[in-house]
């Protein structure tokens, strides 16, 4: 199968999100140009609606069936979550990388034609499979950025001069990210339940996702309790971004790697 | 509110108990569970079912609510709703499920990890011992906070709370969970369903299957090399589909599908389309050397379990093959018949289960060898009583998830 329109439509798509982007970057100086930022990427993602529409209707069938179409979907779906996000917490960097992300799967699409019609597996072919890759890469996204800011924090009181204002941005964006991992992990075990009849089986990539949530929870009380220990609370944050970059990249090393059913080296 | 009690020296055990205390209890607990795991004789898993574990789930609820109502000045009860106690139960769990993530849950011949059960932490007594502190944590906490009463709780008990219901739940229906397969032949009824022990079960229903249908992608054109017999093309990634009229580009060769036919079989020089059991999907292709111009045409094939699949050789070091068409969809068209002689006509399907009874039936799998000529499926039914109770808990999370999203932490604001 081939999108006819897609390259025309990507390409209109991303011109108007990158110029955008552009926006969005003055906007740091200029505050009065997010506008125009904002009316940009809304008609882009317009454009993106129409294209997801007319090739609804072209199938004759929802668009989920390949890896190209679920790409198609993040593509749809980052924007939005990036704006809700971005209207409660004003986290511009957010809101460009949720439009960066979206670009990023119109051009893996665009550069990989055939892959429109690389095939999905059976158990793949459900509506939760997109939701739940999305609230994970947003979680993902966020959790990193809440580690970039512990490294600041680490990095000012070497130097002596921490504020604790670095440590509330860090809380907040646990906060969001947190939120988004549970969504994750909620969404794979109803998944999960729909697709072989179980929510949980202890695989080794639920295990490690599992861990991961722990290891927030663990940060969010510890900062609940004592609110004034930085230090302590800084490294927790940084042991929970080891354990999610094991079980984001690293499960595929571990001993029970091949016991898995998740170690697609590709969604 | 906490960083007073730290301040002040106070000695181990005394007033009120901090985290050296909670792990103390902690780690007593597991070492307990870990001696309870050599010592123990019986092998049988700790399950409880229909109706203890009903009995066991209310009389919790009940000691957890007395213990918060009348016995909140005690010593233990003012640790358990505490945080260190549960910082302690939260940090000593995944410590147990990180053991679970290294050490394969598989039989084992080390002597030291089948001693202690680090196999089956899920059935572990060390696992179930630090489970019920955190659970008691949980479970008391959510008490206190709905007892409270307040608006601004609702976030903080939906999700202790749910997370305290989808956990007890699950770890409680376990004991009530039925799982059973069965095989269905197209043609004619079947009512022996076999456990997860291989005991065979009768059904007080039983199973016809009107037709097996599995849908397929075509099938892919891969490069292969001679000598290893292994895919040469992009890492064996993304590979072309066949389809007729397209042209494939690999190195440096140029190759035009002429044809395609999804079910055929050869006769003589060429492939003809038919509809006939075990038919193999076949292409005619035409390969062009762009380095000499010169031109191969003929037909290849996937094969299948009675046909030999055909592939082209192009030059010395590689030949064009077909791949074995990927299921894109199974689903079994099924009529559930009764003993009072009622007729249900469903289709089952992957990720499409169909709710029977208290029974939810699911599209399991079929004779992978026939493919798409299989004439039997297999069908998995699950019974699981204690799902309403773990999907409210799971919806008050998912609910309590949003509410976290957009209401941000309490410490931001306060202080804003
Ligand atoms: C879904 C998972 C969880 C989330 C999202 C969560 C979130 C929170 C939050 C935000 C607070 C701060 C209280 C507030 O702002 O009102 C809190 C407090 C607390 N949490 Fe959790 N928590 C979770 C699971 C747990 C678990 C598993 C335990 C115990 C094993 C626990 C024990 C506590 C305790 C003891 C407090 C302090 C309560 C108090 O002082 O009244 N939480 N939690």
């Amino acid at each position: 199968m081939t999108w006819i329109d897609f390259p025309l439509y990507s390409s209109i798509i991303v011109i108007l999100w990158f110029i955008g982007l552009v926006f969005l970057l003055i906007s740091y100086k200029k505050q009065a140009v997010l506008k125009i930022a904002n009316l940009l990427f809304v008609s882009g993602w317009a454009v993106m609606i129409l294209f997801v529409v007319k090739l609804w209707i072209e199938l004759d069938r929802p668009p989920m069936r390949t890896l190209g179409e679920t790409r198609l979907w993040y593509a749809t779906f980052l924007p939005l979550i990036g704006f809700v996000t971005f209207i409660r917490w004003k986290y511009k960097w957010f809101l460009a990388y949720s439009f960066i992300m979206a670009s990023m799967f119109l051009a893996i699409n665009y550069l990989n034609p055939e892959t429109y019609s690389k095939t999905l597996m059976p158990a793949l072919q459900s509506p939760w499979f997109i939701p739940h890759v999305l609230v994970y890469l947003f979680s993902y996204a966020v959790l990193a950025a809440s580690s970039i800011v512990a490294i600041k924090g680490w990095f000012d009181s070497y130097k002596g001069n921490f504020n604790i204002e670095t440590l509330k941005l860090a809380d907040n964006l646990v906060y969001i990210g947190f939120a988004f991992l549970t969504l994750g992990l909620l969404f794979g075990a109803l998944w999960a339940k729909e697709a072989w009849g179980h929510y949980w089986t202890w695989d080794p990539k639920e295990v490690w996702a599992f861990l991961t949530w722990m290891g927030y929870l663990i940060y969010i009380h510890y900062r609940y309790f004592h609110a004034q220990k930085s230090k302590q609370a800084l490294t927790i944050l940084a042991l929970a971004f080891v354990v999610l970059l094991v079980c984001w990249f690293g499960v595929n090393y571990l001993p029970v790697a091949n016991t898995s059913v998740h170690t697609y080296t590709q969604y | 509110m906490s960083e007073n009690n730290i301040k002040i020296q106070r000695n181990l055990w005394e007033n009120p108990w901090g985290y050296i205390e909670s792990f103390f209890i902690g780690i007593g607990l597991i070492i307990t569970g870990l001696f309870l795991e050599v010592f123990s004789t019986s092998n049988n898993v700790f399950t409880l079912s229909y109706p203890y574990n009903v009995i066991f789930l209310i009389g919790y609820i009940v000691v957890l609510f007395v213990l918060y109502k009348w016995f909140t000045n005690s010593q233990i009860i003012r640790w358990l709703t505490k945080v260190p106690a549960s910082i302690s139960s939260i940090v000593l769990v995944t410590v147990l499920v990180m053991i679970m993530g290294i050490i394969p849950q598989i039989p084992s011949e080390n002597k030291i990890i089948n001693n202690l059960g680090l196999n089956h932490i899920t059935s572990n007594w060390a696992f179930l011992l630090i489970l019920f502190q955190f659970l008691t944590c949980l479970g008391l906490i959510s008490i206190k906070r709905i007892l409270q009463f307040k608006w601004s709780n609702f976030g903080f008990v939906l999700n202790h709370t749910g997370l305290f219901l989808a956990l007890t739940a699950g770890v409680l229906g376990t004991g009530d969970l039925q799982r059973l397969s069965i095989n269905v032949y197209e043609g004619k009824p079947s009512w022996v369903a076999t456990d997860q022990q291989k005991k065979e079960i009768e059904l007080p229903f039983a199973f016809f299957l009107k037709d097996f249908l599995i849908d397929e992608y075509n099938p892919k054109l891969a490069l292969v090399d001679n000598k290893t017999g292994s895919i040469a093309h992009n890492d064996g990634k993304n590979l072309y589909l066949v389809e007729k009229g397209e042209t494939y580009y690999f190195n440096n060769f140029e190759v035009k599908i002429d044809n395609f036919l999804s079910n055929a079989i050869r006769f003589g020089m060429r492939y003809e389309a038919v509809n006939e059991i075990g038919s193999p999907p076949a292409a005619k292709v035409t390969v062009k050397n762009i380095e000499n111009d010169s031109i191969k045409t003929a037909w290849i094939s996937s094969g299948s379990f009675r046909y030999p699949y055909e592939s082209l050789k192009i030059s010395k070091e590689y030949s064009v093959v077909m791949t074995i068409p990927e299921v894109k969809k199974f689903s079994s068209d099924i009529d559930i018949l009764t003993k009072e002689g009622e007729r249900i006509s469903t289709v089952l399907e992957v990720n499409k289960p169909f709710k029977y009874k208290g029974w939810k039936i699911y599209q399991l799998s079929y004779d992978d060898k026939m493919g798409k000529w299989s004439n039997l499926s297999v069908l998995e039914l699950v019974k699981d009583p204690w799902l309403p109770l773990i999907y409210i808990g799971i919806f008050m999370m998912i609910a309590g998830a949003i509410y976290m999203f957009w209401m941000g932490n309490k410490i931001t604001k306060n202080q804003e």
